[in-house]
């Protein structure tokens, strides 16, 4: 999967958990200031994007993801690794 | 008498400070609270009210400026453990009040919202509420449907709430409604309401199972229009606000299951060294003197795990006050069942005072973060977290934490961040982890023997909940 793709499959199911859709997100927003997040649902995202995507990603890595660009950072280095 | 721990602001107050007014606010309770009555009327009379206002209790944890006492956590703890020994709806008349109540406004008010509400809060003249629940929007807080949009100057209000402690009494409410945060998602806004504003109705009197002096009602916002200045801190800034004033909520809650579970255990001993079956005092018998040490060992867990959750601050607060949450509502329940069962047929009627205690007791595992719910979460926590405790501890407390971190070690193995939505798999952790959390607290704190007897009761328990044998 390309970059772009995989950003793509990773904006849509932040959008799911939020109330913005995917073009609205920008990688600067904080999952909880700005998209309304709480702490339970934000690790949701994590566990819902390895599953789908099927990557092995660890609760205190998900834990420290703060913001849409934290999020597409460590989705991308999981990706790459598992690739 | 309050007003001289002002000096203490930040740092703890003094013991004697905290002391002194608990003792004289015992002293009030005993000459004039009369739980059975409370409960037969539905509401506490106005002379307790106003006795406790002269007190300083209302005003205890209110910054000393605008007339409090300036408390902090563990002494505003020990006031509601003291009130709750009397009778619970008092104490979750002045908890909701301290904590849900003011505690967004101490915490995120503005000068301006400082000066307005807090002298005649503090003097006990103005009783405050605190309003998030809604007919479709109770553990799940991110379905509240009160919204609060912007109309020009002025901020409108519109939506419904339920079951609002000091409903009937309050004219200040912190009101949790729906906004939209800067980037444009949905967002949480705490704004205060006052009981005279247009359009605020209020709905009828709940009646309850229990905490029937304690008044719960809806209310119904029919297009409020709010000045802006309202708003507690920014639009859209709710949901840490939130975090920080139920971490304070429901540590208030915890002291107040102490002091029920404290109740229930000096009645069980006077009751136990009286009463004769069988040639012997009952409290002569093994299996019942094994029923109470388990009891004094639960209570003084409840109390060590209040103070040791109230002596901190930050996500530690957040964390600590939810499993005190759950497990003090938990073991209140759990004792004072215990000591209703020892005064056998007489515990089942009313007149012995149990019964009330046990259904006063009822609501505290539901409100404030249902315990399933808070279980949970606390399981996900701790999951998301490297602390170990184990290598700190020894005896049974070790064991337990021991186990703890290898059951958290697995799940992180086998599941990764995929645990997150194994639910099942979390709510077990959470069980051992209040326990855990009450055993270290106690083993820190409590008398060393029943520290170690607690440990014990502890460790088989989580063994259950982890679903593993010894
Ligand atoms: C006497 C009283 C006073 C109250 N005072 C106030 C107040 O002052 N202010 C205020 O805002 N609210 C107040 N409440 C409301 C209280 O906080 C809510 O009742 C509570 O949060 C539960 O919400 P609910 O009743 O909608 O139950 P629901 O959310 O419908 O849940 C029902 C039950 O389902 C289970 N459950 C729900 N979700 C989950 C889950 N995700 N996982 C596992 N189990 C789950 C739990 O066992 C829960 O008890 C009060 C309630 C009462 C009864």
């Amino acid at each position: 999967m390309i970059r772009a793709e995989l950003e793509g499959k990773v904006l849509s199911l932040i959008s799911q958990l939020s109330t913005l859709k995917a073009h609205e997100l920008r990688r600067e927003q904080r999952l909880r200031e700005d998209l309304g997040m709480d702490s339970v649902s934000s690790m949701e995202l994590l566990s819902m994007v390895a599953e789908e995507l099927d990557l092995d990603i660890s609760v205190e890595d998900a834990a420290g993801i703060t913001t849409v660009g934290g999020t597409l950072e460590l989705v991308a280095q999981h990706y790459e690794r598992s690739a | 008498m309050l007003a001289s721990a002002s000096a203490a602001a930040k740092a703890p107050e003094p013991d004697s400070v905290v002391a002194a007014l608990c003792e004289s606010v015992d002293r009030f309770c005993a000459r004039h609270v009369r739980a059975q009555e409370i409960d037969a009327a539905g509401r506490i009379p106005l002379v307790v009210i106003e006795g406790l206002a002269a007190l300083g209790v209302f005003g205890a944890t209110l910054p000393a400026e605008h007339g409090g006492g300036d408390l902090g956590l563990v002494g505003a703890a020990e006031l509601i453990e003291t009130l709750a020994r009397h009778d619970r709806s008092v104490a979750t008349t002045v908890g909701l009040h301290l904590g849900l109540g003011t505690r967004a406004l101490v915490e995120h008010g503005s000068a301006e919202q400082h000066a307005r509400y807090l002298p005649s809060l503090a003097s006990g003249e103005t009783i405050a509420a605190f309003a998030t629940t809604e007919p479709a929007a109770g553990s799940d807080l991110s379905a509240i449907g009160t919204t609060l949009t912007e109309e020009g100057d002025l901020l409108r209000l519109r939506g419904q709430k339920a079951f609002v402690t000091n409903g009937g009494l309050a004219c200040l409410f912190t009101v949790a409604a729906r906004t939209k945060t800067s980037a444009g998602a949905a967002a949480t806004t705490l704004v205060l309401v006052e009981r005279g504003d247009k359009g605020v109705v209020q709905l009828g009197e709940e009646r309850k199972l229990g905490l029937r002096g304690s008044s719960t009602t809806g209310f119904v916002f029919e297009d409020v229009a709010l000045p802006r200045e309202r708003v507690l801190g920014a639009l859209g800034s709710g949901q840490a606000q939130l975090d920080r004033v139920l971490a304070w909520g429901r540590l208030l809650m915890s002291a107040g299951c102490v002091g029920t579970a404290q109740a229930a255990l000096d009645r069980a001993l006077r009751y136990t060294a009286e009463r004769r079956q069988f040639g012997k005092r009952l409290d002569e018998q093994p299996v019942v003197r094994m029923l109470t040490d388990g009891m004094r060992a639960r209570v003084a867990a409840m109390r060590a795990m209040v103070r040791a959750a109230a002596a901190t601050d930050g996500e530690t607060l957040a964390r600590l006050s939810a499993s005190a949450k759950v497990f003090c509502s938990e073991s209140a329940w759990r004792v004072g069942d215990t000591a209703l069962q020892l005064h056998g047929g007489s515990g089942y009627i009313e007149d012995t005072g149990l019964a009330l205690l046990l259904r006063d007791a009822r609501v505290t595992r539901i409100f404030e973060g249902a315990n399933e719910v808070l279980l949970t979460q606390l399981g996900l926590l701790e999951l998301s977290q490297r602390t170990t405790f184990a290598e700190r501890t020894a005896g049974a407390v070790h064991e337990l934490a021991r186990r703890v971190e290898a059951h958290r070690q697995r799940l992180h193995e086998e599941q990764g961040v995929r645990v997150v939505r194994d639910k099942l798999a979390l709510y077990r952790l959470g069980q051992a982890v209040i326990l855990r959390d009450a055993a270290l607290a106690a083993e820190r704190t409590a008398d060393p023997d029943l520290a170690r007897a607690f440990a014990n009761d502890a460790l088989r328990d989580a063994v259950l909940h982890l679903g593993e044998w010894p």
